[in-house]
């Protein structure tokens, strides 16, 4: 029983978390003034679950091993309190003949393609730009799997802006906007496979 | 005071048949198989480190360090497997081969136990080690999983009672097992239910709206959703209604029907109408594993001094 009432607590404390944050960080029907509650709220629930302390602390290692290997580490505000918008990569593939190719990401299947798409909001919400920018780099490494003879891509990354149903009916169509962009030489990695 | 206690005892502790159990295993080891199945294009692609497919699998594991070393991750078995001098290659298909042996035999109820901590303790490292790849679908099954892991295995209908002839735990302690996953269930729609009350867009259907046509969610072509858009409002206020007040009126017997009914629709229709086939399949099955039983009249609980005494079987 102890286990169980242990296990809920640390259910509930995730879920609060996350739906005070949620809260901070979206548009909600909440007048803005209570911002700042939210922001509060979500470091009070957070300090149990060890996200205060330092990372290398073995309280809040062991706390986070535990919520991840039995599935509660997140909560469940899947599309809430807004859907958030599709993001899309389009990798513009440049050739020594001077042709230039456009390619998205390929996947094997349907079930890797919705993966695919977590991995792009992913991308879209790291603020940390080595890291975004590593991870674009592997996906167009990826794509010049399949098109060695390529020397340089530009990837370029943006947001997928969909029409309300009234635009919709009014003959408006979605429309892509471009968040960033990198460009990427594969000299180095023509060299290896050579 | 002691009512209370009483009450509380009698709701937690009621025995209650294994079906549910049954439910839950027979499941997950499908949902499982499907998963491994679904993946198996694409498999080396989501785990690899040597090939570098869509992400490189050192990159997630070298997150999942930063949040913490003890998390469970393919490459402590790609590390094992290098030791024995097996290939990177050679150790990423070994895990699914096991992944979708111990899926059946968790399907079949063999072996009950050993197949399902191991498919729980697989599951978690593929899709923590994929975890830059992973969503919803993902933390449900981690969470079915966990809980038919630590469950009163076997069930009746396995093959481990059937055929081995290993007798059903307690049903005492499947009555509380279940009460759990009941209160998960509970916990997981209400704050999905208020998280998405909070916006705006639930209340006009443009959430609904916006979620239907999304890639790659936009199964059904915009034309043809734009013809139902007079509803949209509707159903965008009954996902929210139905979620938020789900751990009210999922108790009682007058609207637990209702409600059963109206989730698992829901569910039917986000794998049909969004292309979520699995993250469909794994609500399913963890409502009906949780609720099912009692609505179908197959697991109607007792109260605890009223038990029948061919549902309190010795312990295995």
């Amino acid at each position: 029983m102890a286990f169980f009432a242990l296990q809920f607590l640390l259910i509930l404390l995730v879920c609060f978390r996350d739906i005070f944050s949620t809260f901070a960080d979206s548009r909600t029907i909440f007048p803005t003034s209570l911002h700042r509650f939210w922001i509060q709220a979500t470091a009070v629930v957070a300090a149990p679950l060890g996200r205060t302390l330092s990372e290398t602390t073995p309280a809040r290692q062991i706390i986070s091993a535990y919520l991840n290997t039995t599935g509660i580490e997140a909560g469940y505000s899947y599309f809430a309190p807004n859907v958030p918008a599709s993001y899309k990569i389009v990798f513009e593939l440049h050739y020594p003949d001077g042709r230039t190719e456009f390619e998205l990401p390929q996947v094997g299947g349907r079930a890797t393609g919705l993966r695919l798409a977590t991995l792009l909001d992913v991308i879209a919400e790291t603020e940390y730009e080595p890291l975004r920018a590593m991870m674009v780099k592997m996906l167009a490494y990826a794509v010049w799997q399949e098109h060695s003879e390529a020397v340089k891509a530009r990837a370029v990354f943006g947001y997928v802006d969909l029409p309300t149903p009234a635009e919709f009916k009014q003959g408006k169509k979605e429309s892509y906007h471009t968040l960033f962009a990198y460009d990427i030489d594969f000299a180095l990695a023509q060299i290896q496979k050579r | 005071m002691s009512s209370l206690t009483n009450r509380l005892r009698e709701f937690l502790f009621a025995p209650q048949s294994s079906v549910w159990l049954t439910i839950l295993r027979t499941g997950l080891g499908l949902q499982v198989f499907c998963y491994g199945i679904s993946l198996r294009a694409d498999w080396i692609e989501v785990l690899s480190r040597e090939n570098q497919g869509l992400i490189r699998r050192d990159l997630t594991e070298a997150m999942l360090s930063a949040e913490s070393p003890f998390i469970p991750r393919v490459g402590w078995l790609v590390d094992a497997g290098a030791y024995f001098g097996l290939s990177e290659r050679a150790v990423l298909w070994s895990v699914w081969l096991l992944l979708i042996i111990a899926a059946l035999l968790v399907a079949v109820g063999l072996f009950c136990r050993t197949s399902s901590v191991v498919l729980w303790l697989l599951y978690v490292c593929t899709a923590k080690s994929a975890e830059l790849l992973s969503y919803g679908v993902d933390n449900f099954t981690v969470i079915g999983l966990f809980y038919l892991a630590i469950a009163p295995l076997p069930d009746s209908a396995s093959l481990d009672a059937r055929w081995r002839g290993i007798h059903p735990r307690s049903s005492v302690l499947h009555g509380l097992h279940q009460r759990v996953l009941q209160f998960h269930m509970c916990i997981i729609y209400f704050f999905g239910g208020i998280s998405k009350c909070a916006g705006r867009g639930w209340w006009n259907g443009v959430s609904l709206w916006r979620a239907l046509t999304r890639a790659p969610f936009d199964v059904v072509p915009p034309e043809v959703l734009i013809r139902m858009a007079f509803v949209l409002p509707v159903f965008g206020i009954l996902v929210c209604v139905m979620e938020a007040t789900y751990p009210i009126f999922i108790w009682p017997r007058k609207t637990r029907f209702v409600w059963f009914v109206g989730v698992v629709g829901m569910h039917v229709a986000i794998g049909l109408m969004m292309g979520m086939y699995l993250f469909a399949s794994v609500m399913i099955i963890l409502n009906v594993a949780a609720f099912g039983p009692e609505l179908m009249g197959l697991g109607e609980r007792k109260t605890a001094s009223h038990a029948d005494p061919d549902l309190a079987l010795p312990a295995e």
